[in-house]
Order: structure tokens, then sequence, then C-alpha cells
């Protein structure tokens, strides 16, 4: 029994994303999915553990679009359910979404977003709470991790008031950051599913559908204008009124109190950020004349109250406002504490207080600190797969280049992949790009282009693009990177792994069956295996139609957790010759594995013992055979 | 991302490569991680940050500031000529004309006078490249000429870095001009070229681009396997590629298109500093022409007659004095053109 | 430690991904709300995890749920698992009443293994960090965890030395206690070795 599936309540060390799944049971939450995504997937994570312990489902769906819609499955059947994402899978059950609000829920649903400001682990830095206003969704944000417990196991309540979805909005900050929450008592739902054939869920006729779901929207209004998650602590009448949304009022209220600004400030804490409680915001819009906005990524709490504010007129008066539209919140970004706290010195002409410290320090390191690149793991298979796929273009000299995808491979775009990859968006979207390119020719495109997808991706998004290339005749060349895991966010199962995110075991779908069932040429192969892959991939270049090599080879993380590589490395001195002509220290210049470091004393290569995972595979790049691998002794 | 150097890598691929003159004869390749040779180009694989690279030095396109007026005229400096010919069936059946090159190499080899030859090889039905042959029977698969850039050097370089010595190496007349100025280069305290023992030089007027070559055989011919190429003495002007089934006759001026342009720029038609050069015989399909430079070349050559493995004859006069008009004016045009580049 | 009694105690870890940071913090976690405290853990991770840099902001209060981030220059400790990390928060969280307790051995990163920049001499991080803070403590920490079994013991060993500092609200006790449920019985043994290796350390090493 862990502490997340403890029925009755108590104070526990919770992360926000632990906090968000145990509002869900205390909810009596039945039916989980979702689709791992940094900061989001400790959430499914934490509930598919709980899920040993109690009557509940729990599934890593193959992408965001089929969570959400078996999840709204459920809740058409009269359970409580929930699915969970980042910002990105937002975007991917979209039309769903904005279609499924018209038509209603029955059992409470919540979705989960987990947005990442700053991008610390995505591609975009995005505002899924916009969706919120374009599908007429309740929209609710905690600031802190007991929030999200008591905002979660709300939701469905609210769900089941209105009949719609309710949308729940964490962020990097939230989600990631553990700390004492006082948790309920978890109930279990003893609803029996059932659908109700008499009340279908359709969006006919469209009109009408759509006032009903604005009406729902106005019964959410109601009810959030009298909730305790909005809350004001200031004076009466302050001098700035700061109205802030999720987690930068964790920062307002440290910088009020470390600034001594009490009397002069006015904390408005929104939690209900969608649709606007529009009488608590008069009440307080009229209490000053300044009026700052907290909020992250974008101005969306702040452009909501203007435009109520211009609505309500002389009613509230004439405001100065200070937010990104204004300038004094940046626009891009997430916010910090020493962000807020130079914006109030700024407003209340306040010196910086620890300006020097700062500035004597930066003037002492100046820029001798060089920047830290991220890379593949030692033993990774995307460093072979890379420095395969480098060589073959090049050998092909026909100013080849790679359209890439999202996972760990991402990281194909930098040095650590070899500079390869030229173009990532989103889920699946290499292959789309690859049947536009693979039309190209007619019109005198002659650059060769190899398409990279990992295995989940693959399955998320990646085969509709190869359907089209058949079907198009495009000229597709889709290298899957399949090392059996969804790596970069925490080695989730998939299709292809063989295994729930409940730990049931299943009947693995093979990536190779399906391109061959698609009807491109397919051929599998080890990554490690260097030069192999490289003359493969040189002579798939040169054919025509579409065709699928599978680079197989396990995440060396997860080969690390099986036992571990076989090999113990080192270099013989003896036969490297570092830096001269013939060489030119190879290994740690061009090959940049962790494990491998340069010795500027002796001026030859060596193994980090402490870095090197055993995986072998440099022995092939060095051009002395100085790198020496030997089978571990039992 | 190329790390500007001095005398290496950038060198090499600014002035030579990326300048289009670049001969493909792969003395800068299957030394490093470089520069590898792949299907008829040199291809760069990374940026090199050595300062005084061994590429530069050595490229026979390269000009390094020396002045390269030389003194030599005609055929270059040679001892004997001859007009030889195979004695030994199985080596005629599969070469170009008179088998000389072959014979020679496989004497000297069952002799130990080296331990292995550096050869081109058709490759697998695809495209030529450098081949360390061991024995009788891998001398043979790469009888036949080729007309190509074919990185035949870096056989070499492989075989030098795994420690090979007592080497022969048949190759075009860049080719004998790398190994010379590799004879100029010490890397670890070693003459680079130390364990070449034999030298023989094929006689070479121009060689064409693989690449283009191929694309246009592909485009021209029934995809079969090619099993001979020949471009028959003037005046005929045209090349003959045969497959298993079609013989196909193409026209020099549709070929002259795919001459490497670094080509253009080579004064040295017959090798002249190999120990032997062997080429056609204008007017015979079944003789070579056999230049002896050095002692070496001699005593081979004597050790080989001797055994009866080869024939030779007196050179007709009518044939020398076409070659060295043929010599002459290679050496006139190329040093026209290097001229005028350097303008 | 901490300047007024209603003022949190502002405990950073700074290293590299994979180094064993974020587990490191929710020990601390555990021990301390375990003792009646409340603990407010801010972690980045994630795309961080492949090679980058990980940070970890423990904020420690008798009575309120702090903010994640650690304001400007509010580091009371920063436990440094590699250096060059160390010096990289200094600027922002560090001042002169801040004690460090620093690693000394580097991890590299993949621009300078390659030649393209040069990693700062240790001398001068060193140097640097002294005539920065008020307290360092700096130890081949890493040698130390290689002696113990290996270098993801490190996190364990400067955890026991954190807990050795003087008012820093848990104790060497407190901390093996907080570790029984974390790691498997097998691995206990080990890791109250390294606990007690690392509570060794300030008494033995003179502050700089």
């Amino acid at each position: 029994m862990t502490m997340i599936s403890e029925k009755t309540g108590g104070i526990a060390l919770l992360q926000g994303n632990e906090s968000i799944a145990r509002g869900a049971l205390e909810a009596g939450v039945t039916f989980c999915a979702g689709y791992p995504g940094n900061p989001s997937s400790e959430i499914i994570e934490t509930l598919a553990k709980a899920a040993k312990d109690l009557p509940i489902y729990v599934e890593w769906s193959v992408n965001e679009k089929v969570a959400f819609e078996a999840a709204t499955a459920a809740s058409y059947a009269g359970c409580r359910a929930l699915a969970s994402m980042k910002q990105n899978g937002v975007n991917v059950i979209s039309d769903f979404l904005l279609n499924m609000t018209m038509s209603g829920t029955n059992g409470g649903l919540v979705l989960i977003t987990c947005d990442d400001p700053a991008g610390i682990s995505s591609t975009n830095e995005e505002d899924a709470r916009l969706f919120a206003r374009m599908g007429g969704i309740p929209l609710l944000e905690p600031a802190t991790a007991q929030e999200a417990i008591e905002m979660t196991k709300w939701a469905f309540e609210l769900s089941e008031a209105i009949k719609n979805v309710v949308i729940l909005r964490s962020v990097s900050r939230l989600s990631h950051t553990r700390s004492s929450v006082q948790t309920g008592l978890i109930t279990l739902s003893d609803a029996q599913p059932f659908f109700d054939t008499s009340k279908p869920y359709h969006t006919f006729p469209v009109v009408a559908k759509h006032e009903a779901r604005n009406q729902k929207l106005d019964q959410a209004r109601e009810i959030f204008e009298t909730s305790h998650f909005n809350t004001y602590e200031g004076p009466e009448a302050p001098e700035l009124l700061v109205i802030s949304s999720g987690c930068p009022w964790n920062y307002a209220a440290e910088a009020v109190e470390l600034m001594e600004l009490g009397e002069k400030v006015g904390l408005l804490k929104i939690g209900t950020t969608w649709p606007l409680p529009v009488r608590l915001l008069e009440k307080y819009l009229k209490i000053s004349d300044k009026i700052m906005f907290l909020e992250e990524v974008e101005p969306f709490l702040e452009d909501n109250v203007k435009s109520l504010a211009a609505q309500l007129g002389h009613r509230v008066g004439v405001k100065t406002y200070y937010g990104k539209m204004s300038g004094a919140v940046p626009s891009c970004g997430e916010l910090t504490p020493g962000l807020v706290m130079k914006i109030f010195s700024d407003i209340f002409h306040l010196p910086g207080n620890t300006g020097t410290y700062k500035d004597e320090i930066d003037t002492m390191i100046a820029d001798k600190l060089p920047v830290r690149e991220f890379g593949f793991c030692p033993g990774c298979p995307h460093r072979a797969s890379f420095y395969a796929i480098k060589t073959a273009l090049a050998w092909d000299d026909r100013n080849g280049f790679v359209s890439g995808d999202i996972g760990c491979y991402t990281m194909g775009i930098w040095p650590t992949g070899f500079n390869q990859v030229k173009s990532v968006h989103a889920m699946g979207s290499g292959s789309g790009l690859a049947c536009g390119y693979g039309k190209l020719e007619r019109f005198g495109f002659d650059q060769p282009v190899i398409t990279v997808c990992g295995d989940s991706t693959f399955f998320h998004a990646g085969i509709p693009g190869l359907v089209n290339a058949k079907f198009n005749g495009a000229d597709i060349f889709l290298i899957i990177l399949d090392n059996s895991a969804t790596a970069m966010t925490g080695f989730q199962p998939h299709p292809g792994t063989g295994i729930t995110a409940m730990g049931d075991v299943t009947e693995p779908v093979l990536i190779e069956n399906i391109c061959r069932s698609i009807g491109a040429d397919v051929e599998v192969t080890d990554p490690y295996e260097l030069k192999e892959t490289a003359e493969r991939i040189y002579r798939l270049m040169k054919k025509t139609g579409p065709r699928v090599l599978i680079l197989r080879r396990k995440c060396a993380l997860v080969q690390g957790r099986e036992g571990g590589f076989p090999f113990n490395m080192h270099v013989d001195p003896n036969k490297c010759i570092g830096e001269d002509c013939g060489c030119g220290r190879y290994c740690t210049r061009i090959f940049r594995c962790p494990g491998l470091i340069w010795n500027s004393i002796t001026g030859k290569s060596e193994i980090d013992r402490v870095i090197c995972a055993g995986c072998g595979i440099c022995v092939d790049i060095c051009p002395q055979n100085a790198i020496i691998r030997e089978g571990k002794v039992e | 991302m190329i790390v500007q150097t001095s005398q290496g890598q950038t060198r090499l691929i600014n002035e030579v490569i990326n300048n289009g003159l670049c001969v493909r004869c792969g003395a800068c390749a299957g030394f490093c991680p470089y520069f590898d040779y792949i299907d008829g180009k040199i291809i760069p694989l990374a940026p090199c940050c050595s300062d005084t690279a061994r590429c530069f030095q050595i490229c026979p396109l390269a000009e390094h500031g020396e002045k390269n007026e030389s003194d030599e005229s005609g055929i270059g400096d040679y001892r004997k000529i001859f007009a030889a010919r195979s004695t030994d069936p199985e080596i005629v059946s599969r070469a170009q004309y008179g088998g000389v090159v072959s014979t020679l190499m496989i004497y000297a080899l069952e002799k130990g006078e080296i331990k292995a030859a550096v050869l081109t090889s058709r490759g697998n039905g695809s495209s030529p490249a450098g081949f360390l042959a061991e024995s009788r029977g891998d001398i043979l698969s790469c009888s036949g000429s080729e007309y190509t850039g074919s990185g035949g050097l870096s056989a070499l370089n492989r075989a030098l870095k795994a420690g090979k010595d007592m080497l022969g190496i048949v190759g075009l007349p860049c080719q004998m001009e790398a190994v010379r100025r590799m004879s100029m280069v010490e890397f670890s305290g070693e003459n680079l070229s130390a364990p070449i023992s034999l030298k023989i030089a094929l006689f070479c007027t121009w060689a064409l681009d693989h690449r283009a070559f191929d694309d246009f055989l592909v485009k021209n011919m029934d995809g079969g396997k090619i099993i001979k190429y020949d471009i028959p003495p003037p005046p005929s002007e045209k090349l003959v590629v045969q497959t298993l089934k079609r013989k196909m006759e193409y026209p020099l001026s549709d070929i002259r298109p795919f001459i490497q342009q670094g080509c253009l720029l080579c004064e040295d038609m017959t090798g002249e500093t190999a120990d032997l050069s062997v080429g056609t015989l204008e007017g015979s399909k079944s003789w070579n022409t056999l230049i002896v430079r050095t002692q070496r070349g001699e005593d081979l050559l004597a050790g080989a007659v001797k055994q009866g493995l080869l024939e030779v004859a007196e050179f007709p006069d009518e044939n020398f004095n076409h070659l060295m008009e043929a010599s002459e004016n290679k050496r006139n045009r190329g040093r026209k053109r290097r001229i005028e580049k350097n303008k | 430690m901490s300047k007024a009694d209603n003022m949190p105690l502002n405990l950073i870890i700074t290293g590299v991904g994979g180094q064993g940071n974020v587990l490191a913090s929710q020990i601390i976690g555990k021990a301390v709300v375990k003792k009646g405290f409340r603990v407010t853990i801010g972690e980045t991770f994630g795309l961080s995890q492949r090679g980058g840099a990980v940070m970890s902001h423990v904020r420690i209060s008798k009575n309120k749920n702090c903010g994640p981030l650690v304001p400007p220059n509010m580091a009371n400790i920063v436990i440094g698992l590699e250096p060059l990390e160390t010096l990289r928060v200094l600027a922002e969280y560090g001042n002169r009443d801040a004690l460090f307790l620093v690693n000394s051995r580097p991890i590299y990163p993949l621009n300078v293994i390659a030649g393209e920049v040069e990693y700062p001499d240790a001398d001068w991080i060193k140097d640097t960090l002294l005539k920065s803070v008020k307290k360092l403590y700096w130890m081949d920490g890493t040698a130390k965890a290689i002696e113990l079994g290996g270098p993801i013991m490190l996190n364990m060993i400067m955890l026991g030395a954190l807990c050795t500092i003087k008012n820093f609200p848990i104790t060497v006790d407190d901390l093996k206690g907080a570790i029984k449920n974390i790691f498997p019985d097998s691995k206990l043994k080990a890791n109250y070795m390294a606990i007690n290796v690392g509570s060794g350390i300030i008494s033995v090493e003179s502050k700089s």
C-alpha cells in the first residue's frame, strides 16, 4: 500500500503531480488514461501504482487523442474519468475536445494539462489555457500542491454539476515541486458503468448545442463567484493589486514578505481562471488603480480581466495595468521570485537590494563557465544511429539531411547527434514532412531526405505519414529508432514493449509488421554495428519508394537496469596517437561519447570508468584500434 | 564547421576537392577517419584539426608553392622499352591486352619480392575500388582496365596502417606522383613510402568521374554487369562498353564531359617515377608497351623473362615516335592549363 | 542558520543529471517532514537529465509552505555535487552568509571533452567560492564514493555531511531513518556507511 493509495488521509510529502493523482483518487476516479510528456508523466505513473491497491483502471494510450477519447467514453458510461497530458497533448486532442464540449458528459471528466513554461523539456513554450476559452470549458489553476489535491477532487463534482469536461492546469514548477500536504479520504466509486441510449452524445443541431455549452459555462461562473479557491490577502485599499493565477502567486507572496510590502500590495489569487467570476473581480478591481497580472505563459487572465474591466467601464474606473501587454512582465519564459521582486522594485521605485553581489560574482566569473550541453547517455543507441546516418549522408554527397521527431533522438539537432537533424516540431510530423519532400522530385528537388522517428512516436502519430507516402507515391525513407521504450519521458511502456501501464503482459504490436502491411520495404538491423548500418543506409538511400529501416537496440538506461553491458573498456596508450595526423583525437572531438575523455597531460584519450557504460561500440571508431574491449568477468 | 588550419584538410578541401580538381587517386583516404573513398568520390567525413596533415602534403594536385617545372620530356627517364606479352593463357584470357601487369605482379608475389599488391578491383558489379591482393587469384580478379577515378591508393593506406610492408602497387601516373610525395613525408619517424617495394604505372591520358559516368551508363546501358571497357587507339574515337549481353559503342565526344578536371592538368602520360610502366601497343590487341625505368624493374623483368612468363620483342620505331609525341602533347597541354589556372 | 524564526531555511542541491540529486532532495524532505517541519522542494529535471544540470531547491520552514524557488541570493546552504554547476549557481543564489559543501570531482561537459572549451581550473573554482561565501567545505566526495562501491554513493555522503552542520534541523540518525523505506534492505547497509563517511567529513576537514 503506497502513500498515494492510503485510504485515510494524513500529512504527506507529495509532488504536485502526485497531489493531482491523490485528488482524483479522493474523488473516486475510476478510469485514467494519458500519454507520457514532461511535466505530466508522473500523474498516470502514480495512478498506475495505485491501481495495484485500488479498483481503478489506468492506461498509457498510444497517443493523447485516444487517451482523452477513452476517458470520455468512461464518462459517457457514468464513470469518473481523467485524462492527463502535457501542453502539446492538448493540441493533439483539440479536434475531439472542441467537439465533445458540445455534446456534454455524464460521469465527472477532468482533463489535466501540465504546461512547460520556458520549454524546459519541450519543443515549444505554450499556454494550453487558451483551449479553455476556445472550447467553453471551465478552467482551474492550482497554485500549490494542497490546492492541486482539493481542486482536482472538486473538479469532478463541478464536471457533474454542469455535465461537461473541466480542465485543471498545472505547470512544471507545480507538477515537479514536492511539499507537505494534507490528504483527505479516498472514496471508491461503486458506480456501474451504463450508457443511457436515450441520451446520445452528438453535436447537432450545432448552434443550439453551442448555446447550451455557453449556458453550462454561465453555470460554472455562478459557482466560481463564491469559490474558496479565489482568495484575497492584503489591505482594503492597496496601492497595487496583483491578480495572479497558478504558481506565480507563490513568488508574489514571498516577494511581498521579503520586501515588506504588506501594506501596499494586495494579492488576489484566482484559482478559477475561466470563466471569470465577474462579480468577484468587479469587487476587487475597484480597490486599486494599479493592477498587475502574474501568470504563465500568455496574458490569458490579463486579457480577459481587461476585457471585463472595459465592459464594466466607470463602475471600476480607469486603471494602470502592469502585465505582459504593458511590458512590465516578460512576455516569454517562466516567472521567478527574482523577476517578480524586480517588477515590484520598479513599480515602487525601490533600489534593487541584491544587485551588487550578483554583479560582483558575474564580473569575477565572466564567461569562464562552459555551457553544459545535453547529450545522449553513454551507450545510447541513438549516438550510434546518428553516427551511421551522418556517415551515409556524407558518402552519398547529395546534400541530404535528416527530418526529425520527438524523443530522446530529438537531440540529434545538437553536437551529441552530430547536428544531423534539421527540423523537429510535433509528434509524427517528421513523416508528414517526408510526404512533402518526397514529391518534390518533379520540380527538380534532388536532396535525399532521411526521416527519423522513435518507436513510441511511430505508434503515436507516425503511421498516417507512412500510409500517405505509400498512397501518394512519396519517396520516403523512414528510419525508426526502436529502443523499446518511451525513453525521454521516463521509460513508459508503449504498444511495442509488450507490457502495460499497470504491469500486465501483452502481445507487442510489431512495427515491422505494420510497415510491411502498409507496403513499405522493411529492413531491421542493430545500430551498434556502425559500419554495417551506415552501409545499409547508404544503399537504401539509392532506392526509391517507401523504405523503412528499423534500428533496434535497447535504450542504454533500460539496459543498465537489466544488468548492464558486457564490456570493460580501456584505451591502450601505446596505440593511441592522440592529436597526431591520422587521428586528431577523433574519439573525444568527433564521436563525443561522455565515456571517452581527453588527458591533456599525456596527450591521449582515456575511458572514464565512472561514466562509461561498457557498450563497446567505440572500438570501431578508433583509427588505431587503440580502444580495447574486454568481456567482463563474472 | 571546417576548422581553419594552415596546411591540412582545409586546404585540401578548398584548393583541390571543392575546386573540382580531385582525380580520386585515393592518397588521402583510408589512413585516417577524416577522408573516405566511396563510389568514385573522396568524401571529407569530419573536420580535422591537424595543422600539418599528410593528406595535403601528398595530394598530387596540391600545389605547395614549389615550382613544378620538370626537366622531363618525352616519356621521362627510362632504361629500355619493349613490346611485351604474357605467355600464360589464363592471364591472357582475363587481360585487357597483353597481360603484362598481371604477370609481373604475380611473379613478384610468388617470388617473394612483394608480400601483397595494391590494385584496383571492379568491386561487386558496382564501382571500382582499391584492393589489396595477396594471391594469384586476387591479382587475376583485378585484371582489365578501368577508365574512372577509383581511389586505389585508399587500399595502400589501409595496408600501411595495418603495418604491412613489401608492397607492390599498380597505379596511374597521379598515383605514382602521390607515392613520390609520400616519400618526402615523414610521420612518426618513418618515411611514408618506405614499405613500397615495387611500382608499376599504367599509361593514362585521362580518367572519368565515376559517379557522372555511372549515371550515364545507367541511362544508356542494359543494367547488366559490365565486363569490359575499351578505348581502341585513334582514329577510332569511341568508348566500347561490354556487358554479358551487349556491346555498346559511344562516341568519345559524349564521354569527354565526364573527364575529371584535374586530369587536364596532368603532364605525365606514362608514369615517369615508377619502376616499370605499361600501356597499350598501338595496332595490337595482344601486346603491351613496357617501359623499364629502374634497376629493380629491370631485374624483375629479367627474372620473369627467364622463367618464360613473359615474351618481349623489340619496340617498333613508329610506335616509339607516336608514343613520344602523345606523351609530349599531354605534357604540354597539362603545363599550359596549369599555368593558365595559376594566373 | 535562518535569519529570523519564520524565515525558511533554503538549501540548494546542484549537480549533473544522473548523480541522484532529485533522490537526495526527496530524502531530506522526508526526514524534515517526519520531524514536524514543512518543506517545499522545487525540482528541475526532464531533458536536463540527459547530461544537463539538475537543481533542487529545498525550502524548510517551521510553519508555512514556501514557493518552489529560492529567491535571489537567499540560499543558506548549497550542496554542490559537481564543481562547475556549483559555481554556476553562485551569482544567482549565493551570498556572504552561505555555506557551501562541494564535491571537487568534475564531470566534463561534452564540449570540454571535445576540446572546444576549457573546464575552469579547480583551484580557481575553489578560490572564487572561498572569496564569496561564508564557509566552504571542499572534498573529493567521488573518491570516497568509489571506495564505498561506486560514484552513485556520492549523494548519501554529501547528505551525511549536511546533517552534521550546526543548527541543521535534521541529524544523521534522522537521515538514516528517512532512507529506511526508500532503499531495499540489501542496499541499506551501504547507504548507512556512506552517511557515516559523510558525517565524518566536516569535523576532519578544517573549514576554509
